[in-house]
């Protein structure tokens, strides 16, 4: 048996670029898959953020019953303590896991919260995990060795590599230094095709996916390298370098997709989503310098003494960790990451002691959201904040109580800050790129309508779709459904969409009950190097 | 527990010589993988000797987990590492750690 479906993920791809690409001939082949299929805005879930995300493709339920929310995660919901999520979290079944459970064979590679890898049948390389521990994250036990014995291939280059990601970080204040790392994001995706032709050639499985993360990371840095008219005159040489190069990184992966496809044949389902779109931000909103000044929020001047200044990433690190600069007999709402913009409420325990009483909860939320809905720019006078989700609207499930008591969409599309700062909202040297809600949906293969644009679908609708192409029994529990307009007319009926009982939970970490910490708190360093890389720290 | 038990559940219990070859085994592969030349035995150090990052040893702490099928406090390891003068964690010591850790459970099983 050959590879029965093919998952392609596009890290924060989105149309407003892929269709520009198209049009400008960068990538001829998507744009003939996309004729030859279906297509559709993506739209994922809140927040646009990519462990959640990808959690909800591949498992067709909200946050707030997988129980991934962020790349940080409390013990508990009464907790401060914060560690980096791991496959432990996600408590529902995976499509790998139903897949594999159904006597499938299953090839995941570089998706987040897969470490530790999942024993499925058939082969996982986890994403977000450095590339000296490689070895040991990959699944089966003997795969790494099969992948060393690969002409060209470069574990270093292929996972995270703590001194790579530090040369990236660094590079980012200097010109000199985007060229090498864009083509490092070329060379990375093409060792992830290397293993992945190679996992296909000798060992296909019928479910295969790789995740593709140079997208997001080139949108991230180079938004304004990538999201430009074609004749745009840059006004240096590196900077045109820097353009010439972004283009060439979608080129390769043109190529590299065409490639794919041609392996897994035209029997093949070909399915390309995205866990979030893109678009540009150009300022940061100080959310907890803004809570310091509502009165909402009291920093320990003793711990914020100790800081040192040349330490910022190491002191984001360690807010991240414990979140020990703040006053917690003072603080009553809080954001504790840089990446979820999400703002925690600290509940009381209605004897006088600090937090919010249970009494107050709701008239202190609603106080909190209209405050912050009311905020406006200084500079321009304009909303900080489009929208505001409850915990009720966005996570709903037995984890809503890890959720963040609001999530924040800012009008600028971009992130909040969790650092002290004396001002509200800071520019940012350049336009850089932030998640934005509308990613890539894209299919292709037997049964599937040719040259259709289905308009939006849900990200929750990707995992029915996959365990559909599969010929496997959707669990009714799912929240997405099979988009059955992306398929013509008759196939359906000749292959009717099978309901399968709910499946049983993973052997779940309940709300209350804290999953074995697969990573640390010793993590940070090279993880917040990434995502400070990704423009979530400063 | 019975005493017929408690026998049985501490000769379920992989002997010392069984961790430690274990844990020999998963560094001295992952050594190779770093083109890393030298040997490795119960003094040498993670972070001086092999270049461990934090990361790298809460990876290692997590496959020592799944391998075994029961979580450890690695976290609690590590953080009281990071408190010593000399920031170190030998080989040694990580199969002490591991031993401890067996031996413990299997007294409360």
């Amino acid at each position: 048996m050959g590879v029965k479906v093919l998952l392609v993920g596009l890290d924060g791809a989105t149309f407003s670029v892929l269709d520009p690409m198209v049009a400008r001939g960068v990538m001829p082949f998507l744009g003939r898959l996309l004729a030859g299929g279906v297509r559709a805005n993506l739209r994922t879930i809140v927040p646009p953020l990519t462990p959640p995300a990808w959690t909800s493709l591949s498992t067709g339920r909200t946050p707030g019953h997988h129980g991934v929310f962020d790349f940080f995660r409390m013990d508990s919901p009464e907790s401060r303590h914060i560690r980096f999520s791991s496959s432990h979290d996600v408590a529902v079944p995976t499509v790998w896991d139903t897949a594999s459970a159904a006597g499938l064979r299953v090839t995941a590679l570089n998706f987040p919260l897969m470490f530790p890898a999942p024993k499925v049948a058939g082969h996982v390389v986890p994403g977000w995990v450095p590339w000296r521990q490689l070895r040991l994250a990959c699944h089966p036990a003997d795969l790494f060795d099969r992948l060393k014995a690969l002409p060209g291939f470069e574990p270093r280059e292929l996972a995270m590599d703590i001194k790579l990601e530090e040369r990236a970080t660094e590079g980012c204040s200097n010109a000199e230094e985007y060229a090498p790392w864009i083509e490092l994001h070329i060379r990375r995706e093409a060792n992830w095709f290397s293993v992945f032709r190679h996992l296909v050639e000798t060992e296909p499985s019928e479910l295969t996916a790789v995740l593709f993360d140079g997208v997001d990371k080139l949108q991230h840095l180079c938004w304004r390298f990538i999201d430009c008219d074609p004749g745009t005159a840059w006004a240096s040489e590196w900077e045109r370098r820097a353009h010439e190069l972004c283009l060439e990184y979608f080129r390769h992966l043109d190529g590299i997709l065409e490639r794919m496809c041609a392996l897994v044949g035209p029997e093949a389902s070909v399915v390309i989503a995205s866990d979030h779109g893109f678009g540009p931000t150009r300022q940061v909103f100080h959310v907890n310098a803004w809570l310091e000044r509502r009165g909402y929020l009291a920093w320990s001047k003793e711990q914020l003494e100790k800081q040192d200044p040349a330490g910022a990433l190491l002191g984001v690190g360690q807010v991240a960790r414990h979140t020990f600069l703040m006053d917690w007999t003072r603080t009553r709402a809080f954001a504790t990451t840089p990446t979820s913009n999400g703002v925690f409420i600290v509940r009381g325990d209605g004897n006088g002691g600090p937090g919010v009483p249970e009494s107050e909860y709701r008239a202190f939320r609603d106080r909190l959201a209209s405050e912050l809905l009311a905020e406006r720019d200084p500079a321009t006078g304009e909303p900080l904040v489009s929208r505001i989700y409850t915990r009720e609207e966005a996570f709903s499930g037995p984890f809503m109580s890890m959720a963040p008591d609001l999530t924040l969409s800012l009008a600028d599309g971009g992130l909040v800050s969790i650092l002290p700062s004396e001002h509200l909202v800071s520019p940012r040297p350049a336009v850089a790129g932030s998640h934005r809600p509308l990613g890539v949906f894209a299919a292709a293969g037997p049964g599937v309508r040719r040259g259709a644009d289905l308009g939006e679908i849900s990200i929750l609708d990707v995992a029915p779709l996959l365990l559909y192409g599969l010929g496997l029994p959707v669990p009714e529990d799912l929240e997405g459904r099979v988009p059955e307009d992306a398929f013509e007319p008759g196939s359906l009926a000749r292959r009717p969409i099978e309901v399968a009982k709910a499946s049983a939970p993973a052997g779940p970490p309940r709300a209350d009950e804290a999953a074995p910490p697969a990573f640390g708190e010793a993590e940070e360093e090279a993880v917040l190097k990434r995502l400070q890389e990704l423009g979530y720290v400063e | 527990m019975t005493k017929v038990e408690s026998q049985e559940s501490e000769a379920m219990r992989p002997p010392r010589e069984e961790i430690e070859a274990y844990v020999m085994k998963v560094l001295q592969e992952l050594a190779r993988d770093w083109e890393y030349s030298g040997e490795v035995g119960e003094t040498t150090g993670l972070f001086r000797d092999l270049g461990f990052e934090s990361l790298d040893a809460v990876v290692l702490g997590t496959a020592i987990q799944e391998h075994y099928d029961r979580p450890m406090p690695f976290a609690e390891l590590l953080a009281d590492v990071g408190q010593r003068e000399v920031r170190e964690l030998t080989v040694g010591e990580l199969v002490r750690f591991v031993e401890a850790q067996l031996a413990a459970e299997a007294q409360e099983a």
